[in-house]
């Protein structure tokens, strides 16, 4: 179901992804998250292309952590902010995280290889469905991505809407 | 940092004067690093600056490139620290000097082809403002499709020395570059060439004014080096 992946430039880091759907606590879950009580990043599947936008996000926010250049509090709000395209903190958490009433919600945790506690503790706290994380695809709101994100028709011709919205990101520091 | 064990040897691919190009696997795709490395030669200060320069040069004009349409690697991470650009793998790629290279005589249509492909991309590139500043036929890479062996794609890479300009002067000294690294390159490919150029007129209405700064800069250098 959730979705591990090693990232190679910081080996004794994981990011597992996890996706709920017909969630009924979403306020509580983002009111604990606001309050530290849950680690992880609390997502809008909506704006999600792929799991690979969110490894991408997640290696750059480790990688500002490591260097101590974050733009953000923790390292959470750091994968919100590095998945939008532009450099406002609070427009990252309307359009990323997640709101009171949603019904979906993708968690994103960065661990020790095996601290496997950390993730059955969030999955526990979570009042709804888990569904494989490759399904986020079925959820996204490509319109409102397209829009966001300011892609091109010229911009599709020449690679997918993921190589599009990544690039973005990669790319936002120096724009 | 684990950025000296993941850049290992085994994984280099071209070690060039200004940077160490490497083929790995990063978030689980093919993917290739290029790493400015410190040049000792130079102040300090003053080779920080200016590798800086060139990894943000380099990530500005792929992304003004790829938001008109035209193929260039995705930038998956940049750290601006080790100067280090992950940039997504072109897979089954060769570089058109290479095919250039190794294709026979006989095949002269499919090459006049690809070098109007090469003037068509050029010119939209040029359209963009995006003066690339190192053309050479390295710099471009043939992905070939996997459906069809007569449908290729042009990827435009190496960005490093790129700039933004509109001026016809820039866009010409970009291409009299090109054409000085191809005929060297590949001797006997004038007429070729002429395709280039051929293709990259019609493709751009601001064409006329970039070859007529093309022959300008033609006749300078004919010039310096008959007193040279
Ligand atoms: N995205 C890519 N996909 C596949 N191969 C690539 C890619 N980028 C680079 N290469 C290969 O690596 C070679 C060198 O890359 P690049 O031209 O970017 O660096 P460089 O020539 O060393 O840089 P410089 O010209 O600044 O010294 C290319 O000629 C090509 O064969
Ligand atoms: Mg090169």
């Amino acid at each position: 179901m959730h979705l591990t992946k090693v990232l190679e430039l910081f080996p004794d880091r994981s990011v597992t992804q996890m996706l709920f759907k017909e969630v009924k606590n979403a306020a509580e879950l983002r009111q604990s998250a606001v309050e530290g009580e849950i680690s992880g990043a609390l997502i809008n599947p909506a704006m999600l292309v792929d799991p690979f936008q969110v490894l991408i996000a997640a290696n750059k926010a480790v990688h500002l952590q490591t260097i101590g250049k974050m733009k953000t509090r923790s390292l959470y709000s750091e994968i919100i902010f590095n998945l939008s395209p532009t450099n406002k903190i609070s427009e990252a958490f309307k359009r990323f995280g997640i709101s009171d009433g949603d019904d979906v919600v993708m968690v994103v945790v960065v661990h020790n290889k095996d601290d496997l506690q950390h993730l059955s503790d969030i999955t526990t706290r979570v009042d709804g469905r888990q569904i494989p994380v490759e399904d986020v695809s079925s959820l996204s709101d490509i319109e409102k991505i397209k829009k966001l994100y300011k892609i091109t028709p010229q911009e599709e011709k020449c690679g997918s809407l993921l190589d599009a919205v990544v690039c973005r990101m990669a790319t936002k520091d120096v724009m | 940092m684990a950025l000296p064990d993941f850049l290992s040897k085994d994984k280099l691919i071209k070690q060039g004067a200004e940077a160490r190009v490497y083929r790995a696997e990063f978030l689980g795709k093919p993917a290739i690093v290029k790493e400015r490395f410190p040049k000792r030669y130079r102040h300090p200060a003053l080779d920080e600056k200016l590798t800086h320069r060139r990894t943000t040069q380099e990530v500005r004009s792929i992304l003004r490139c790829r938001k008109a349409g035209i193929s260039v690697p995705v930038v998956y991470f940049v750290d601006y620290t080790s100067h280090c650009i992950f940039l997504e793998e072109i897979t089954g790629s060769l570089t058109v000097s290479d095919y250039i290279a190794s294709i026979q005589q006989c095949k002269e249509q499919e090459l006049l082809r690809l070098a109007e492909q090469v003037g068509q991309i050029l010119a939209k590139m040029h359209d963009e403002d995006v003066i690339h500043g190192d053309l050479t036929t390295s710099n471009m890479l043939l992905r070939c499709s996997t459906v069809d062996i007569h449908q290729t794609d042009l990827v435009l890479i190496d960005f490093g020395l790129s700039y933004i300009s509109a001026l016809p002067e820039d866009k010409g000294v970009d291409l009299y570059v090109l054409e000085k690294a191809f005929l060297s390159t590949h001797p006997n490919t004038e007429v070729l060439f002429r395709k280039l150029l051929e293709g990259y007129a019609a493709s751009s209405k601001k064409s006329p004014a970039v070859i007529k700064k093309l022959d300008e800069v033609r006749l300078r250098g004919r010039k310096r080096s008959m007193v040279g």
